[in-house]
């Protein structure tokens, strides 16, 4: 539902604010609610998971999030959302030699 | 997860992955559709999550290719809940009977009072209760409701002139006027006797006063039998006159009786039908079915039930119905004018005093008309004729 919602909301903004079709290239949409929450949509798998911290396969590179008590809260197959106290966001790109 | 009742309701179980390659793991698991949500780590080679029940049946399957040990740790959710419930059925039964003996006393008689009533009238009254089975630790249901209960104790014991009836909760309180009320004492304020019919005098019994008239005078209503005022003259004293003057009277009386009647009667065939009757919806538990009886009456006995002192919407109704019948009544002339007869004795005593007596009776017509037989009687009756009437003052004076 919120993935479909999303992604209405892209469509949406794309054609209104004549932005590029970024839509189309898998691009990972990340909500955050302050420092306790972040929601990630569009990610293609786990990778990492501690308390600490929390990697995620993205289509481009991978998500690195860093932190303290992480707590996944929902786990779907494109969607996660991550609780807990977050210190970091980082993408990593592959050519700049991200684990994989 | 966006509601937890859901999950709740189908039930769900926290489960322990141990392994390598657990992140692996849940990426498979979440690819097949395997809800999963809380996932916390718990050291290097552990974590934990919770699912839905129905999931984790399937999950040993997933965790064989990864090589992961899982075990679960807590199990919560309805169907959990009715596993123990049921281990525990114990409680449930005791719940039940807990209830249905509390249905059960809330509907029995614990009480019967009585106030205004003297003990032997009160004696009197619980005698035929019992009778009735109005005692304490009967059912209520076996009862008979409070009107039958008052119309019964009002027939039935002559002493009552009134009974209030009334069922509060488990006890029935009764309230009681008597007949005999403490008889007020007799005015003794000086008075005459007078007569109050026609009538000739055939006896007389005087206990105070001065008698004024003799056996065989014929009185008017009104006229002064007992004087109260007795002495010499000049030295009179006033008392009040007492006695009985009886005389002989007349009255005429008037009957007409069909000599073919027809009248309904029951035939004394009932049928009983129960009902447990919620709300407005009567759903029959005993007697089925519609009567047989052509002509009928039903008497319908309700009783609610009670949970401590709230009454429910629910309630026991008995049906008691009667089979009624026509029947046709044929006199011939000469039991029909007897019948007459007696029914017009009866009817000139009732108003009477106890004490007349009826002397002599004597047709004076007898027709038979449109089939009915027409009566006009003549009846001497001896009564006591004498009534007080206070002296006045003014006359004295």
């Amino acid at each position: 539902m919120a993935k479909k919602w999303g992604q209405q909301i892209r469509n949406w903004m794309a054609k209104k604010m004549d932005l590029p079709q970024d839509v189309a290239m898998d691009l990972p949409r990340i909500t955050m609610i302050g420092q306790i929450h972040i929601y990630i949509e569009n990610h293609k798998g786990l990778l990492t998971f501690t308390d600490k911290e929390l990697r995620l396969l993205l289509k481009q590179g991978q998500l690195l999030i860093k932190g303290k008590s992480f707590v996944i809260k929902t786990i779907l197959p494109e969607e996660i959302l991550l609780e807990g106290k977050i210190d970091q966001v980082v993408y990593i790109n592959e050519n700049q030699g991200g684990a994989k | 997860m966006k509601n937890g009742w859901i999950e709740f309701l189908f039930g769900k179980v926290t489960v322990k992955v141990s392994g390598r390659g657990i992140e692996r793991f849940l990426n498979i698991l979440t690819r097949n559709g395997l809800l999963i949500w809380n996932v916390r780590r718990h050291g290097t080679e552990t974590i934990t999550f919770k699912m839905r029940l129905k999931d984790a049946l399937i999950i040993r399957k997933f965790a064989r290719k990864s090589g992961c040990r899982i075990a679960f740790l807590q199990r919560s959710g309805v169907p959990f809940l009715v596993k123990r419930l049921l281990k525990n059925s114990g409680f449930l039964i005791g719940i039940g009977v807990f209830f249905m003996l509390f249905l059960f006393l809330s509907n029995v008689i614990w009480g019967i009072e009585i106030k205004g009533a003297k003990p032997a009238t009160e004696h009197k009254i619980r005698q035929e209760l019992d009778k009735m089975g109005v005692k304490i630790g009967k059912l209520q249901f076996f009862v008979d409701n409070v009107e039958a209960i008052q119309r019964k104790l009002t027939n039935n014991i002559g002493a009552l002139t009134w009974v209030g009836v009334e069922l509060k909760g488990t006890t029935y309180h009764f309230q009681v006027v008597e007949k005999n009320e403490p008889k007020k004492p007799e005015t003794l304020s000086p008075r005459n006797l007078i007569a109050k019919k026609k009538a000739i005098i055939v006896g007389m019994y005087v206990e105070n006063g001065q008698q004024v008239v003799n056996i065989h005078d014929h009185v008017e209503p009104g006229q002064l039998l007992v004087s109260g005022e007795i002495g010499m003259e000049g030295k009179t004293q006033q008392v009040a006159a007492k006695g009985e003057i009886w005389g002989e009277t007349w009255y005429k009386s008037h009957v007409e009786l069909p000599l073919n009647s027809s009248f309904k009667v029951f035939n004394g065939n009932i049928e009983e039908k129960h009902y447990l009757k919620i709300g407005n919806l009567e759903i029959p538990f005993w007697g089925f079915g519609k009567s047989k009886f052509k002509e009928y009456e039903t008497e319908t006995n309700e009783h609610q039930i009670q949970f401590l002192k709230w009454s429910l919407p629910i309630s026991i109704e008995n049906k008691t119905i009667r089979e009624r019948e026509e029947i046709t009544r044929n006199y011939d002339e000469l039991q029909a004018e007897q019948i007459a007869l007696e029914m017009a004795k009866k009817q000139i005593k009732k108003h009477l005093d106890e004490e007349a007596k009826i002397k002599d009776e004597k047709i004076l017509q007898r027709t038979i008309k449109d089939g009915k037989v027409i009566l006009d009687i003549h009846f001497k009756i001896y009564e006591n004729i004498a009534i007080g009437k206070p002296i006045s003052k003014e006359i004295h004076e």
